[in-house]
This record gives structure tokens, sequence and C-alpha cells, in this order.
């Protein structure tokens, strides 16, 4: 099992937002905090077996990135960063739970020095039921069914910026249109997708989306 | 009224690749405060996550955003205003042509160029050093207890000639190669110049 890469100009609006949050807006930290939710929340899920833990270290991970971002710099990628901060915190966390007389068994896993040793375990993560494992097997199946059924130039634009990594001056180029109709076409792209997905999510987790 | 609620979701969909700036940017960020353009936002990641791999098809129910803003609000103001990136940081990410295009040796150039800058900025030192003592004839003794606390004054290859050896400024040499094998470094000679000990190896670690 692998973890898909971000395509290349993620970084851009990373350091956007990062740049934003350092300037005093909490409104775009809050944003990268719901796009790498997720992916953290599966890192820590990996690495500790309490499923009530994996919400405190996540939050922990992000008001410590919170903490660090002045000193962010911009040499290594937005997720890069937060990750090694994710991993740390996940150490520190099964660390400080060792130290406690009273303390859960099922909290603990190995403490491995590098994440990468959980992939190849071949154990599922505290997160993965066969029940959540369901619900992502629908949502890939309704993302791919939906980009199966769009407009050929909707679909070229979306897999040129989610897959390649274009920028959108790039996509125009190769697709031969203004910048603003790339825009337009990733954005309904992604809306005609969305609009597949959002049923699932409503039952899955039971509010509307 | 429809046409306005369709173009600020296409905002935020911009703002997703990074691709906004001024007032569409603050438009985005104002779409994306309510509840509604938050979950849209976590789709359109989600939608984009799951193109790239089926594996992270899997969507978050917990819900870290509330605790954190409570966390967050008892927080003191980030220390800075501007994030200082390093010099071209955001340029290089945006380039147009990705990293496949550099030639095969780009980095060795670019170690080369931050080794050469580190030369002249040594000579420089040494130079103004030497400079200023020149003005009487001194043995190489006496040049050692004139130049600043910590500088050596050996023997250079020629036997005649005295070199000044500052331990400081061999550590800040010693800093600037280990800098210089860093990929994606940019170098410029005000970095050199502004280059403190002070700041040695505390640019980009993890807490």
């Amino acid at each position: 099992m692998t973890v898909a890469p971000l395509p290349l100009s993620s970084n851009d609006s990373d350091l956007q937002l990062v740049q934003r949050t350092v300037a005093g807006d909490q409104r775009a930290y809050e944003l990268l905090v719901l796009k790498y939710q997720r992916r953290i929340e599966r890192l820590v899920a990996r690495m500790v077996r309490d499923h009530d833990l994996v919400q405190d270290i996540a939050q922990e991970t992000f008001l410590r990135a919170y903490r660090a971002l002045p000193q962010f710099r911009g040499e290594a990628q937005f997720y890069t960063w937060l990750y090694r901060i994710a991993v740390n915190t996940a150490k520190k966390f099964l660390m400080d739970l060792r130290r406690d007389p009273v303390l859960t068994e099922s909290a603990l896993a190995p403490v491995q020095d590098d994440e990468e040793t959980f992939r190849n375990r071949h154990e599922p993560s505290t997160d993965e039921t066969p029940e959540t494992v369901l619900a992502a097997q629908e949502i890939a199946a309704a993302v791919q069914a939906a980009m199966e059924a769009l407009p050929e130039e909707l679909r070229q634009a979306v897999t040129l910026r989610e897959i390649e990594g274009l920028s959108y001056d790039e996509i125009a180029q190769a697709m031969g249109c203004p910048i603003g109709t790339v825009r337009s076409r990733i954005f309904r792209a992604r809306e005609a997708i969305s609009a597949r997905v959002k049923p699932l999510l409503d039952r899955q987790t039971g509010k509307r989306w | 009224m429809k046409d306005d609620v369709v173009n600020t979701q296409e905002l935020l969909s911009a703002l997703v690749d990074g691709e906004l700036a001024g007032a569409e940017l603050e438009r985005a960020l104002a779409v994306a405060e309510d509840a509604q353009g938050q979950r849209n936002w976590q789709l359109y990641h989600l939608v984009g996550d799951v193109l790239r791999s089926p594996d992270l098809a899997h969507h978050s129910q917990r819900d870290v955003l509330t605790g954190l803003r409570a966390r967050l609000a008892q927080e003191p103001p980030l220390q800075g205003e501007h994030l200082q990136l390093v010099p071209g940081a955001l340029e290089q990410v945006q380039a147009p042509a990705p990293v496949r295009d550099q030639a095969a040796n780009a980095s060795v150039f670019r170690w080369k160029l931050a080794a050469g800058f580190a030369s002249i900025a040594a000579v420089a030192a040494v130079g103004w050093q030497v400079l200023a003592l020149q003005t009487a004839p001194v043995s190489g003794a006496q040049l050692a207890q004139s130049a600043a606390p910590g500088v050596v004054a050996v023997a250079a290859d020629d036997g005649r000639s005295v070199m000044l050896r500052d331990p400081n400024l061999d550590a800040l040499l010693a800093l600037h190669e280990q800098y210089a094998n860093r990929p994606g470094l940019q170098v410029p000679a005000e970095f050199l110049r502004n280059a403190s000990l002070a700041h040695a190896g505390s640019s980009q670690r993890a807490p």
C-alpha cells in the first residue's frame, strides 16, 4: 500500500495558506487542517491502536505545526514537514503512555523509527474496520464512475490537474484554451464527481453534505 | 444569484489549486469560512486524493477542527508577520518547467556556485584583516596578538608570508558547505553577508 503523492503545485496552495496564517488569518490554517486531516489520521492510526488516541494525536500535531509555522521556510513540501511533526507527536504520546503505570495495553503499538515500517507489516490500522473499508471502496467506485461519465474536455482538464499536477497555465497551453476555461472545466468536473460522492458521505456520516 | 454561488464555489476550486491571488483569494477564503464552504473544500480534496490513489478513499468522521479551534484561541499570536521563505521557494514551485527539465548536473553546479561564494567571502574577510595591519611591518606573533580574539596566525606555504585563520570563519565556511549540499538551494550574495553563526543549523527542524 503506497501513499499517493500530492500534485506538484499543491505546495503553491499550501504556501499561500501558511503565509496567510502567519500573517494572522486563522481561517487559512483551518483549510490546511481540513486538507490534511485524513492523511494525518491515517498515518497516526498506523502507529497507535487506540481509536480515541488518533484524534488527540492528530489535534496535537496540528497545534504543534501551528506553533512552528513561523519556522517553516518552504525548503520542503508542507506535507513532508507536517508528516514529521505527526510522527514525532505520535511517538511522544506513546512514550508518555509507556511511563504511565495505568496504561492501556491496546493503546500501545511497537514504536518504530519510521512510519514506513508500519505499511509493510500488513496489519490493519486502527481505522480499518470492515465498514470503513467498504465505505472507502464505495467512494472510490463512485469517483471512478463519475470520471468515466464526464465529458472529454472536463475529464482531460481534471486529469491534467489532479494526476499530472500541471498548473492552470500549463493545462491551458496543453488544451489550447484560455486559463479561465481551464478553471471552469476543473470546477465543473469536481462538482460532477462530488455530486456522486455526496450521497455516500451523507449515509456514512449521518450529516448532509 | 445562482451565478454568484457558482462563481464563489469556482473560486474555492481554484483555491484548492493555489491559483488565486489578491481579491479573488480573499473572496475564496471568505467562502471557505462557512460550514458548506469547508465541506466543499474537503470534498474537492477527497476527489483529488482518490483520483491519485483509491487507497485514500476514506473519509474521516472525526471532528479535529472544533477542539483545535478552542486550543488555537488560547495561543498567542504567531511571531513574525511575514513568513520568511527561502528565496525562490514559491517561484520554484510555480515554475512552468518541472524538475525533470533540469540538467543532470544542476545540483553539482549549485554546489560549486555556493562554494565559490563562500571562497570569495573567506578571501575578502582575511584580506580585510591583513590590509588593516599593513601600515607597519609586523611579525607573525604580533599579527596574532593584534587580530581579533581567536584568530591565529599561521605560516603560509611559501614560508615567508603569514595567513590569519579565524576559527569562526572556518566554521562559517563549513556551514555553507553543508547548505550547498541541500537540494534546491538558492544562495544569493546577501545571504552570505548576513549569515550568522547564531542561526547555524536551526532553520528547518520539525519540533
